[in-house]
């Protein structure tokens, strides 16, 4: 018999499997007891999952999006503060100082980490990418830096 | 006819606030039950969760369309809640405020409804162990689990999520369902 196909389980439950996949696994489940059960207790698991996690306290979205509106301005104004007083050139250069020491001591602080270069987190303008990186957490102002690139000319022109 | 997501947040890259809000609207409730789910805490999830979308204003101009806005969007949020969850680990130590706002929601938890009342009653307790089994899990693997689960979506989607292969959402599912699965037959 084939090896048992356990991650393939639950995509053949969802329908997401491809049909020689699909048919690979449904012939599986025909010769093996084992599979079978297991195909079951995750079709029963799947369908009290939703029931076991719950739904989050009630919330008013009024107020969250208030809240949400209240945030979004004190970050533009940060932002404005940020950028009044040094030309984004000098910004840059700081920001990259800021860079060398951030990465040194999430070099120093982060024993388990991944090893990155300055280069990879200039380049890794898209969020995705610099989410991944364990030092993101002390890159506050570079990441206000990235927010003006994106918001360039926004400060002046806002708000509804 | 109701705008596409994908063309709102164009619209929100070129500074429309009104998109921006339509938007707002509709993943606000998803956005925050998502949150909660990884984090476990109101607070944190109303936090965080606006934070996805204080993000979403600043970077909309970065989405290129070459997924679903949903999953570009998730894929921000569920890495604010996984960073959240890293960052705070040290502090939830010292103060044990792990359980959280659990014990109120295991009470609202709502399973479907039993007539027989000693099935009602072991089937909440199973609801209610697996409900703390899925609080349990490795943050990526419930995550994994939580989008499917939750949010309805496909393997492929979990991995754009995720930023991982679809090879990889399946160990994390696997793994997770298994862990679960043993809860269950405990009982
Ligand atoms: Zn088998």
């Amino acid at each position: 018999m084939a090896r048992h196909p356990d991650d393939d389980l639950v995509p053949y439950l969802r329908g997401e499997l491809s049909p020689a996949e699909r048919e690979r696994v449904a012939r599986h489940l025909e010769e093996c007891p084992d599979c079978r059960q297991d195909t079951e207790l995750l079709r029963d698991l799947l369908g009290n999952l939703a029931h076991a996690i719950g739904q989050p306290p009630a919330v008013s979205w009024a107020r969250y999006r208030a809240e949400l509106r209240d945030k979004l301005d004190a970050r533009r104004q940060r932002i404005g503060w940020w950028r009044r007083p040094m030309p984004l050139a000098l910004s840059a250069s700081l920001a990259g100082v800021l860079l060398l020491l951030a990465v040194w001591g999430g070099r120093e602080l982060s024993r388990s980490g991944d090893p990155i270069g300055p280069d990879e987190v200039v380049m890794g303008q898209e969020f995705g990418l610099l989410q991944d990186l364990r030092t993101v957490e002390r890159l506050d102002l570079l990441e206000d830096l990235e927010v003006l690139r994106n918001l360039d000319g926004l400060a002046s022109e806002h708000q509804g | 006819m109701e705008p596409a997501d994908e063309a709102l947040c164009e619209r929100v890259a070129r500074r429309d606030e009104a998109a921006f809000d339509l938007l707002v609207s509709r993943y606000q409730e998803r956005a925050y039950r998502l949150a909660w789910s990884i984090l476990r805490n109101a607070e944190d999830a109303r936090d965080v969760s606006q934070e996805a979308f204080i993000r979403l204003h600043e970077m909309a101009g970065s989405f290129r369309g070459r997924s679903k806005f949903s999953t570009w969007f998730y894929r921000i949020l569920v890495n604010l809640c996984l960073d959240h969850k890293r960052k705070h680990k040290w502090w939830k130590l010292w103060v044990r405020d792990d359980d959280d706002d659990r014990a109120e929601t295991i009470l609202d938890r709502q399973p479907a409804p039993v007539n027989d009342p000693v099935d009602k009653l072991s089937r909440d307790e199973t609801l209610k162990a697996l409900g703390s089994a899925v609080d349990r899990l490795a943050p990526r693997q419930r995550a994994a689990v939580l989008l499917r689960v939750q949010e309805d979506m496909a393997t492929y989607d979990i991995a754009r999520v995720l930023k991982c292969s679809e090879a990889t959402v399946r160990v994390h599912l696997h793994r997770a369902l298994a862990t679960l699965k043993k809860t269950v037959e405990k009982r």
